[in-house]
């Protein structure tokens, strides 16, 4: 069949509603590519947003100084590159620990912002670090690492030594990350020999550290897959002065909505235990929450 | 391949009853029989079972499956798992879990055949194992570790914190798929 002239206004006809169509098609998809997912972020389709709401504490206890040291990341960027928040333990009885704790700290705010997918190239670095605190101090000095990473609906973690890091799902605290001190080495000997393991506990070196921030080429722990984390979520970044004082059974007492009130309440736990012999205390508190807008 | 470790712990009891059968050809076959109390045990029907799981390479899941159900009739826990580098195949009976890392979560597997990638993690354990875990816990010591053994450790250091390992038989198999080697 062909088109004669008579029919070229019904072709019009036909085409400026299909052209039409089209530039209405192109608009949205560059309105979804550019605005929306420059706003909301890439995602699984069931993803939803989650904002998240931050605070700390860190008290000097019963000891002499303040050995241990924080960093938050700035909140502004959290869209961007996520939260990044560390608590690093001086270790206490070296003369170096405060010292050295403080350098983590402001080591860990000079590599932010941190890559989120490069886990491990972040842990190769901060062992590089740790191995530069080592030719300085010698083993005269050392810190913890605890170390959390949030973006989006998801969180890596970072550890090195026995500073807590705990999730909060449904209400139950559970601590993260291994420990690395001896009894974790006392646990795994007993265990392949098929035998109990209280002797590990009654051991009085048990709790002295294998790993930490000052040795040389120390483990670094890290996420190899990040963490899903959920709406409702509550994530506790500590030195053990708080875990010490305050059990994981007794913790859920002290949560309460928010982050500044659950930090308040942690504190005024710890202060109430009157121990002698406290610690440094220190928590980072995040609460997760589905984003209102 | 699959890189695994097997956790067989008396715990707290005099011996160790559960049991686990494994076939290493080109995919892993084990089976994980759980005896929570000693009513349950049945020395004479674990010979049958690992004679039927030495055998089994050639076999098909199904088959093995209709194989091993018969022997294990009287049986309530136990768990059948055939596992590659693309699939697992699980059929489990009773107090026996199975649970994948994806996406930042621990899943349960179901019944049946499930698709796997290069450094997916899957743990089969048994209630005794579960009772002192929760999944918050195996997820994270699953994924910071670099091996099975080390994932299994611990999980070993959580469970020896609330019972000092005197409880029950503690039975599971971690595994860590590597597709490239």
């Amino acid at each position: 069949m062909q088109t004669s002239f008579a029919d070229l206004p019904t072709l019009q006809s036909a085409v400026y509603p299909a052209l039409v169509l089209f530039a209405l098609t192109a608009i949205v998809f560059t309105w979804f590519t550019v605005v929306y997912i420059k706003r909301k972020g890439f995602g699984n389709p069931d993803d939803s947003d989650l904002y998240i709401d931050c605070a700390y504490f860190m008290e000097i206890g019963k000891r002499p100084s303040q050995q241990d040291s924080v960093f938050i990341s700035n909140l502004s960027d959290y869209k961007r590159y996520g939260i990044t928040a560390l608590v690093a333990d001086g270790m206490g009885g070296m003369e170096y620990g405060g010292e050295i704790s403080e350098k983590v700290a402001k080591f860990v705010e000079q590599m932010c912002p941190l890559s989120f997918f490069a886990t491990e190239q972040n842990s190769d670095e901060l062992r590089r670090y740790s191995n530069e605190l080592y030719d300085e101090y010698k083993l005269s000095g050392g810190s913890t690492l605890a170390m959390v990473h949030i973006a989006g609906n998801y969180m890596n973690y970072y550890s090195v030594g026995d500073s807590d890091i705990i999730l909060v799902r449904e209400g139950v605290p559970t601590i993260l990350n291994p420990r690395q001190n001896y009894m974790a080495l006392l646990i795994k000997s007993l265990c392949r020999n098929n035998k109990q393991t209280v002797s590990a506990y009654n051991n009085p070196k048990s709790r002295a550290l294998i790993d930490f921030m000052g040795n040389q080429n120390p483990r670094v722990i890290y996420t190899k897959k990040p963490i899903r984390i959920f709406d409702g979520d509550k994530i506790i970044v500590s030195s053990d002065g708080l875990t010490d004082a305050v059990s994981l059974r007794n913790m859920p007492h002290y949560f309460r909505d928010g982050a500044s009130a659950t930090a308040l309440e942690l504190k005024r736990a710890v202060a109430s235990r009157k121990r002698p012999k406290q610690d440094n205390y220190t928590g980072i508190v995040f609460t997760i929450k589905r984003s209102p807008f | 391949m699959i890189e695994n470790y097997i956790l067989m712990h008396k715990g707290g009891q005099d011996e160790y009853r559960d049991n686990v059968f494994v076939n290493y050809s080109s995919a892993l076959t084990l089976a994980i029989l759980y005896f929570p109390t000693e009513a349950d045990f049945s020395v004479a029907d674990e010979a049958s079972v690992s004679a039927l799981v030495q055998s089994s390479s050639k076999m098909r899941f199904t088959d093995l499956s209709e194989s091993i159900t018969p022997i294990l009739t009287n049986l309530k826990n136990y768990m059948l798992i055939r596992i590659d580098d693309k699939h697992i195949n699980i059929e489990r009976h009773g107090k026996v879990f199975a649970y994948i890392v994806q996406n930042g979560e621990l899943k349960m597997l179901p019944n049946g055949m499930s698709s796997l990638e290069d450094g997916d993690r899957v743990i089969c354990c048994t209630g005794e194992f579960m009772k002192r875990l929760n999944e918050v816990a195996v997820l994270s010591d699953a994924v910071v570790s670099d091996s099975a053994e080390e994932w299994m450790d611990n999980l070993v250091c959580r469970i020896s914190d609330k019972n000092r390992l005197g409880e029950g038989n503690l039975t599971a198999v971690t595994m860590i798929v590597r597709s490239g080697d």
